[in-house]
């Protein structure tokens, strides 16, 4: 009997879906460009059907790929040739709400959002808020340890876990927790691309929400200044709930979607959250407008409303550039924030180096970059041209002392750049935690850490001046 | 500098048994620090109120609680804490087997390879040498009052045997005691 067959027929009708048709939503991920069919896709409705879908996929020696809502960038949740994927999009309640301690207990499928909306009664929220928040899931998120616009003041999904019970490939429960004496598990555990367990329940930290959020755009005639005007934000002791940055091209292009009334004539556009009493937000506002004050256009939003409408802009700014061309590439590389300005002269460079377009919208505050190249996968070689531009604004990050990642995980998409970043002792230690936790290998095999022989081939292909050898084989 | 580390590689790849200390290290210094970028990287045996020093300079805070200003950053990492997880950013260390590794970094944002720098915290000296640490600190305004964190015993089979496991991945032979 298949695997396929035996996994049908130990479960109820409904949980496992075969089938070219029916497993086609889930051949990728956010990274669309790479796809691949898995076996059979397994939908359990509660944790004794994960068990029981590991127990018989460890008993085939078969990988088991974990999916949260297929959101992730890097290609984490793309199944595996011959592999299950195990998709917890049903399991998506909020189990317990606990106000006075500000702690929500959650599955692992429900959206990031969800968590939010159902403690808003309570004057709380979850505070890390990918750009995705409507439809990732929690799990996804402490999986690749995701940030968000308001993580500068609040932290990130690492910050705001309070424990969580993960399941081995074994099926046996582990529950770990910030209060812990011991080793850091609980936060070995955030950013670990499902390679390292199954988050089967998470705790969340809540955070009450702000009495008053007053939001200050500020237009720049140069990039250089507006770059700077980040560091200078911070200098002066501020640290906003969120400091976002437009360059000209992403400005044109989520103005010209969402029709916000960000100045078109400007270089380069900062968004800058401040938030709290009304006292506080008062103070800061009034260091911050000092220091943005050699801004071309300066503005606050008078209103929740005007407040909402000028982030909408930034918000809407992936799909704003989407609609001009027929595809894009996000990267995720982060650098220390002097260095803002130098990067985004270089990432020019390049643009004009590869004759590709590029917008940048970004978390300046953490220094966190997407610069967004904009390609047709239609036009021979375009593609490839666009992930050699990309390898090399990550070199560059890492040059920089940044990291190619800041918060999309390395996936299958940025594994020849970790060469890059980790020597062969480090990226062997990686290797050892993750068998560590899964000996045989089985959870998600293959990502987020690069096997020391491609780093070595990456480093030879090197040696002959950018001519790859072997064209005709194909390279992630 | 780097012939401290060459030499506490020396050390390490010499002994067949070692307890880690601040003395045996002795390796202290604010190696970086832009107050711009909140981020403070420092050797290992610098003590806290070094570090409270120059962050004062700048109306700056450490983001975990310290009980003895005296002790170095490293033995409060090593001893471990909700708070001082919180704020790693990076670690440099020497492991089991003389070799120095660098993991995290410098920057607010990283999820490039497991987050080594933070699954060290609280290892007590048994896993690695840490030599140097990347922490984040933030304007004073922003801190409030720090209290010691609060731990717990939760030792499950499972969190043991995965502990002993990653104590060889770090120091195969067994050498920190
Ligand atoms: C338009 C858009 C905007 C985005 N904006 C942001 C942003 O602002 N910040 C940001 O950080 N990211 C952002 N992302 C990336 C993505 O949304 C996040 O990485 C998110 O956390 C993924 O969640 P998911 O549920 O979709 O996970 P998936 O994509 O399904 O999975 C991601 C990884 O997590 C693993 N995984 C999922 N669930 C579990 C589990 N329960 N246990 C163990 N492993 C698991 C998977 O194996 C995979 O490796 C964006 C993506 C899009 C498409």
């Amino acid at each position: 009997m298949s695997i396929v067959q035996e996994l049908s027929r130990a479960l109820p009708k409904g949980i496992v879906i075969t089938g070219e048709e029916n497993t086609r939503p889930f051949e990728c991920d956010g990274l669309s460009v790479y796809r691949q069919k898995p076996l059979a896709v397994a939908l359990p409705e509660s944790i004794e059907q994960i068990k029981q879908i590991l127990k018989i996929c460890k008993a085939n020696n078969t990988p088991v790929v974990t999916r949260g809502a297929g959101t992730g960038l890097a290609g984490g949740a793309m199944p595996l040739e011959k592999s299950i994927v195990l998709g917890l999009s049903k399991l998506n309640k909020v189990k317990s709400i606990d106000a006075e301690n500000q702690l929500a207990v959650v599955e692992p499928g429900v959206r990031n959002i969800a968590i939010s909306e159902a403690v808003a009664e309570y004057g709380l929220y979850y505070a890390p808020d990918p750009s995705s928040q409507i439809a990732c899931t929690i799990g996804g998120n402490v999986a690749e340890n995701s940030g968000g616009v308001h993580c500068l003041k609040y932290g990130l999904t690492v910050h705001n876990i309070e424990s969580l019970t993960m399941l081995t490939m074994d099926g046996e429960e582990l529950t770990l927790s910030r209060q812990d004496d011991g080793m850091g598990l609980l936060a070995l555990m955030n950013g670990s691309e499902g390679l390292l367990g199954i988050m089967i329940e998470i705790t969340v930290k809540l955070t009450p929400t702000p009495q008053l959020a007053r939001v200050v755009m500020a237009a720049y005639d140069s990039v250089r200044d507006c770059a700077n005007a980040v560091a200078d934000i911070i200098k002066a002791g501020i640290i906003p709930a969120g400091l976002e940055m437009m360059d000209k091209f992403a400005i044109e292009a989520a103005e010209g979607f969402a029709k916000v009334g960000y100045p078109l004539d400007a270089q380069a556009l900062l968004l800058c959250e401040l938030d709290g009493s009304e006292a506080q937000v008062q103070a800061e506002l009034d260091i911050v407008l000092k220091v943005l004050s050699g801004a071309s256009t300066l503005k606050v939003s008078e209103s929740e409303e005007e407040r909402l409408n000028l982030w909408k802009g930034r918000k809407s700014a992936f799909p704003a550039v989407g609609r001009l061309s027929p595809d894009y590439y996000c990267m995720d590389g982060t650098i220390p924030r002097r260095h803002l300005a130098d990067m985004l002269d270089k990432i020019n460079e390049l643009s004009e180096k590869y004759q590709l377009r590029v917008a940048n919208v970004f978390h300046a505050g953490d220094g966190n970059l997407h610069p967004l190249i904009l390609y047709d996968a239609n036009i021979p070689g375009e593609l490839e041209r666009t992930e050699e531009f990309g390898t090399d604004i990550l070199k560059l990050s890492v040059d920089m002392g940044g990291t190619i990642t800041g918060e999309h995980g390395v996936g299958i998409e940025k594994l020849n750049a970790m060469c890059h970043q980790f020597n062969n002792k480090e990226l062997e230690t990686f290797h050892k935690i993750k068998q560590a936790f899964d000996p045989d290998s089985l959870l998600n095999p293959g990502k987020a850490v690069p096997e020391l022989h491609r780093c070595a081939e990456l480093g030879a292909m090197h040696v002959h001046h950018g001519e790859l050898p072997h064209p005709e084989l194909e390279r992630f | 500098m780097a012939d401290r580390i060459a030499q506490l590689q020396a050390l390490v790849q010499a002994s067949s048994s070692l307890h880690i200390n601040t003395e045996w290290l002795d390796y202290a210094g604010v190696v970086e620090y832009y107050p711009e970028e909140l981020v403070m990287t420092v050797k290992a045996g610098t003590t806290i109120a070094e570090l409270k020093k120059q962050l004062s300079k700048n109306n700056q805070s450490l983001t975990f609680y310290t009980k003895d200003d005296d002790v170095s950053i490293g033995a409060v990492y090593a001893n471990g804490g909700q708070d001082i997880s919180d704020s790693v950013l990076g670690v440099q260390i020497i492991d089991g087997n003389g070799e120095a590794l660098n993991f995290g970094g410098q920057v607010m944002k990283n999820v490039a390879g497991y987050d080594v720098s933070r699954l060290l915290v609280g290892s007590k000296g048994k896993l690695a040498v840490i030599t140097q640490i990347s922490f984040k600190v933030l304007p004073s305004t922003y801190v409030g009052e720090l209290s010691a964190p609060i731990k717990t015993n939760n030792n499950p089979a499972l969190r043991v045997e995965i502990e002993q496991r990653l104590k060889s991945v770090f120091d195969p032979k067994g050498i920190f005691q």
